[in-house]
């Protein structure tokens, strides 16, 4: 288990940190403000490594773990929840599968200008009638004999406004549910695919978040990613890692708020003194500090397993679960820390708040989360 | 092009430094790469991609100085020698430039860069003290460099202005971190730097011995560490203009008695 960073790791902090600190922090206000995709910032980021962080060297990635990869969303996450899940969506949710799934053609067509950063990829999954439950996917792909023929549409796609590729899980077999859900690469500029930006989103404001729309979308059958009918189980294992991005990006917005929580106690002076001197605030501060370090923990395990070729099903929900769950208490804490100076946006902790509400809901929501850890707890 | 830079490993100021008992607290503390030190690697970097040139670093300290050594090559320094000994720890500036002098003695370099003083002590010697050892023409506090004519030309902030010294080579330069804004190590960098070559030298791989050191070892002691005392909250006045310089001056003439 892990006890202590290697070189590699501890390196890739100091380099993810400075980043952080020199690029997301003067821009993440104006990036809530305007809800604009930061196109130069992840651009910076893509020379940075930070695309594909797991992903080997030869296929345009870092070549480091994910371990790596959870300290790096952490630290981006720090200052801005937007950036994180942008690179989260990139590494584990286009990069990963198809290192996984993908064939060596699919790996060098598509993987690698994925984990270069030279193009940028969105996972669509959900629908408007399909979210926790995948066996209700509408969209479909008719084989036609060398493509499929791609309809229907996704919605709340993280990246979206701004991708080239997209990983759409489709229905091959209408009738057999979870069974017959395909996955396929696609295209973004492909005829027939169209984006439909989406906003009015409380937190993370410049995810690119939009719906995409297949209108008789053709996509070569050399596309097919995994075998057809194999789609849920891409879908699923695909999420298991996407969770620890979560979890890394939850404890990265807590980890704000908290040091921010702790200086304005130091500095804020009521009753003829700090509010850092009294317990009540103390106490709140020092569960802020005890959960954002368990969440860290549990997270680094799921990593670590994953890193370690083991199964971590459980871990990822477990750690995804608690560090979202927490992230919204640690943000919340944080407002009250600030009073009233807390609920104005002028604050960094006002958008903290609202950025760490989505880790609840996104890439499996809490409620689904328990039902895999009980699934691995009571058998499947 | 032969540039060595010599570097140190510090305590990352960005946390609290505690102190028990006269001695700094070493638990849980984060070390990094002298911020001076980084802002040579990155003018020498500058200089390599303008006039080409091989970047070696050097440094004291124990195990984990390894890791503000593979930071400099992380950044695109090309080798480095770590000098691991623990007859050198906490060892002094006067310790540290007589064992750098050993270092150098039968080395060749165009130029030797330092930064001006560490993060952590702010000493500032051990550049000088190793320019007199190597018997080297020296200048501090260069926040710019370049190379013309087979001369270094350093730019230096001085009190008055900045000067502009054109140097031989070989010299020794001490640098500001205000020289530039170090890059920061890409992820291929930091994969990359464990392919470069890095030495680790014992005291005596340089012909030392723990005890030659008695006469740059009693020039100086440090004997124990203190935090400074916390700054009083200031005072803040509300009001218009006159009631303000109304209540200032009667502050600094009955409180602080200073007019």
């Amino acid at each position: 288990m892990i006890t202590d960073f290697t070189e590699d790791q501890k390196l890739m902090q100091q380099s993810a940190r400075d980043f952080a600190e020199k690029y997301v922090r003067p821009l993440a206000k104006e990036l809530d403000e305007t809800g604009e995709f930061p196109v130069e910032l992840i651009q910076k980021a893509s020379e940075m490594g930070f695309m594909g962080v797991a992903i080997p060297e030869e296929y345009g990635g870092s070549g480091m773990d994910n371990v790596s990869y959870a300290i790096m969303i952490e630290e981006i996450s720090r200052w801005c929840g937007s950036t994180g899940v942008i690179l989260s969506v990139n590494n584990s949710l286009a990069c990963d599968p198809i290192m996984r799934y993908g064939t060596e053609e699919q790996k060098k067509t598509w993987l690698t200008p994925l984990a270069s950063g030279a193009r940028i990829g969105c996972y669509g999954l959900t629908e408007p009638n399909a979210g926790s439950d995948c066996a209700g996917t509408r969209t479909t792909a008719v084989d036609k004999g060398d493509h499929y023929l791609l309809n229907g549409a996704k919605i709340f796609i993280t990246n979206a406004t701004n991708s080239d590729v997209a990983l759409v899980f489709a229905s091959t077999d209408p009738g057999k549910g979870n069974k017959g859900i395909t996955c396929l690469i696609v295209d973004m500029k492909s005829p027939g695919f169209s984006v439909k930006s989406m906003h009015g989103k409380m937190g993370i404001k410049a995810s690119g978040l939009a719906e995409l729309i297949f209108e008789d979308v053709k996509v070569p059958k050399e596309n097919l990613l995994g075998e057809p009918g194999k789609g849920f189980k891409v879908a699923m294992t695909t999420l298991d890692g996407g969770r620890i991005g979560i979890a890394a990006q939850a404890i990265g917005i807590a980890r704000g708020a908290f040091e921010e929580a702790t200086q304005y106690s130091k500095e804020r002076v009521q009753f003829g003194k700090p509010i850092s001197e009294f317990q009540a605030i103390q106490f709140k501060l020092a569960d802020m500090a005890m959960k954002i370090d368990a969440a860290r923990l549990m997270t680094l395990k799921a990593a670590w397993l994953k890193d370690q070729g083991n199964n971590y099903n459980q871990q990822s929900a477990a750690a995804k679960l608690y560090a979202s769950e927490m992230s919204s208490w640690v943000t919340s804490q944080a407002v009250q820390v600030h009073g009233g100076y807390g609920y104005i946006s002028e604050y960094n902790v006002e958008r903290y708040f609202r950025d760490a509400r989505i880790t609840e809901i996104y890439e499996g929501t809490s409620e689904i989360q328990r039902v895999v850890i009980a699934a691995n707890i009571f058998g499947r | 092009m032969n540039i060595f830079i010599c570097c140190k490993q510090v305590p990352d100021v960005a946390m609290t430094i505690q102190v028990r008992e006269g001695q700094i607290v070493t638990d849980g503390m984060n070390y990094v790469l002298n911020a001076y030190d980084a802002s040579c690697v990155e003018e020498a970097l500058v200089l390599k991609e303008k006039h080409g040139a091989e970047i070696t670093l050097v440094l004291i300290g124990g195990e984990s100085g390894k890791e503000a050594l593979r930071k400099g090559l992380a950044m695109g320094a090309d080798k480095a020698f770590h000098i691991q000994d623990d007859a050198l720890n906490n060892c002094s500036s006067h310790v540290a430039a007589r064992v750098l002098q050993a270092f150098f003695k039968d080395r060749s370099y165009d130029f030797i860069l330092t930064g001006k003083q560490a993060q952590d002590s702010d000493m500032g010697l051990a550049g000088g003290i190793l320019a007199g050892e190597l018997d080297l023409t020296y200048v501090t506090n260069a926040v710019g460099l370049d190379v013309e004519d087979g001369k270094v030309v350093v730019k230096r902030q001085g009190d008055e202005g900045v000067e502009i010294v054109h140097m031989p080579m070989p010299s020794l330069i001490t640098c500001s971190n205000d020289m530039n804004d170090p890059r920061i190590p890409s992820l291929k960098g930091i994969m990359s730097s464990k392919k470069k070559p890095m030495d680790v030298l014992k005291l005596s791989d340089l012909g030392l011995g723990a005890n030659d050191f008695a006469s740059e070892r009693s020039k100086s002691t440090t004997l124990s560490f203190s935090l400074p005392p916390q700054r009083q909250a200031g005072q803040k006045f509300e009001g218009d203009a006159e009631t303000l310089v109304a209540t200032l001056m009667e502050k600094l003439t009955k409180e602080a008695k200073v007019l």
